[in-house]
């Protein structure tokens, strides 16, 4: 199973996020979700980069919150809309929304 | 090119999710995909016609309508939308109305459904 | 493809919104969608509880009396007696130490299944023998 999952907040982080399981498992960053890949607390960066390593933040939403490229976690790739729709489309099977 | 689903239940005015769904949607019908897009709960007022487009509020009527002349089908819940106060007679051109049955028939044929529930 | 299988998954708690009562009402609405699909084409939505989900699917709810609306326990009724598999998380009501016997059932209403509470590991076999998941 190859499941794309959608995160648009920042906190609190949604507890199925903990403990679903995926063959392939992404994690898609929007809306406020985006700021798991820029921000680190206490000098720790979200522990959701480290869940897996397809891990996705949308550009328009980074720029939208004056957050640009450079400041984003090496382990992120952004992609734009038309990015997400392939990525949706081409690399996750089943889709979520937590 | 596929076919992508999407349910869309947080409301319209202020609510970014809402305008990331409308994006998404243009998104994929500018590639060449097929979208449905069902509105349920809040996102069920959504389909009003005569909004006035402020810039500081989510705005549905313009996007929609712009999605509609794209091939999107765009379903409401008729019962969200009437508990709402939205009736046929003043909504969108081009909306359907139905029930929750229409989002599961449209689920049952597509390649990616992406349902976007929460407030 | 005849079946099409779903897992609805609740995992938050109703009453403050209603998205979490949706997700059971369109799990119940299954049991229409024939009229527009083709012969021999149906869905199988597995409705799952997780998480805070589990906190709103106790008996007693007087959510008529209170506020005037329907309330979740009267939908997980009906979910029941359209013959739903409603899967909760057993960890779940332990960890808000929710007993079984304070759950939801249509017994008396003349219900065939029960919820049946299950390990997590049986929600995530839904989740994965799912062809789509949505999370309410």
């Amino acid at each position: 199973m190859k499941l794309g999952i959608f995160v648009s907040d920042y906190k609190p982080t949604a507890q199925i996020l903990e403990r679903i399981e995926a063959d392939k498992l992404g994690i898609i960053l929007v809306l406020n979700g985006v700021y798991h890949a820029v921000l680190k607390e206490e000098g720790k960066e979200s522990g959701l980069l480290a869940r897996t390593p397809h891990v996705y933040a949308l550009s328009e939403d980074l720029a939208t919150r004056g957050l640009t490229a450079d400041q984003v976690d090496k382990r992120v790739k952004v992609v734009n809309y038309d990015g997400l729709v392939d990525v949706m489309f081409n690399e996750f099977e089943q889709l979520a929304w937590v | 090119m596929g076919v992508l689903t999407i349910g869309c239940f947080p409301g319209l005015v202020g609510s970014a999710v809402y305008d990331f769904t409308l994006k998404l949607c243009d998104a994929a019908a500018a590639k060449g995909h097929k979208v449905n897009l069902w509105f349920s709960g809040n996102a069920a007022g959504s389909v009003k016609a005569h909004q006035k487009h402020l810039k500081d509020y989510s705005t549905g009527e313009k996007h929609l309508t712009a999605l509609l002349e794209k091939g999107v089908e765009i379903c409401t819940c008729e019962a969200c939308s009437l508990a709402r106060g939205v009736t046929k007679a003043d909504a969108i051109p081009g909306v359907q109305w139905n029930a929750m049955h229409w989002y599961l028939a449209k689920i049952y044929s597509t390649d990616r459904l992406l349902h976007i529930g929460g407030e | 493809m005849a079946d099409v299988k779903l897992a609805m998954v609740v995992q938050n708690p109703q009453y403050k919104g209603e998205t979490p009562r949706l997700g059971i009402t369109h799990a119940i609405s299954y049991q229409t969608v024939e009229v527009l699909l083709e012969d021999g084409e149906t869905i199988t939505p597995t409705l799952c509880f997780v998480d805070k989900g589990v906190l709103g699917i106790t008996k007693n709810q007087k959510a008529m009396e209170a506020y005037g609306i329907t309330s979740t326990e009267g939908h997980l009724k009906n979910a029941l007696l359209v013959d739903l598999d409603v899967l909760v998380c057993k960890e779940d009501l332990a960890r808000y130490g929710i007993a079984e016997d304070q759950l939801v059932d249509a017994a008396e209403m003349g219900a065939d299944k029960s919820i049946q509470v299950v390990p997590y590991s049986e929600i995530q076999k839904a989740i994965s023998n799912a062809k789509h998941v949505l999370f309410f």
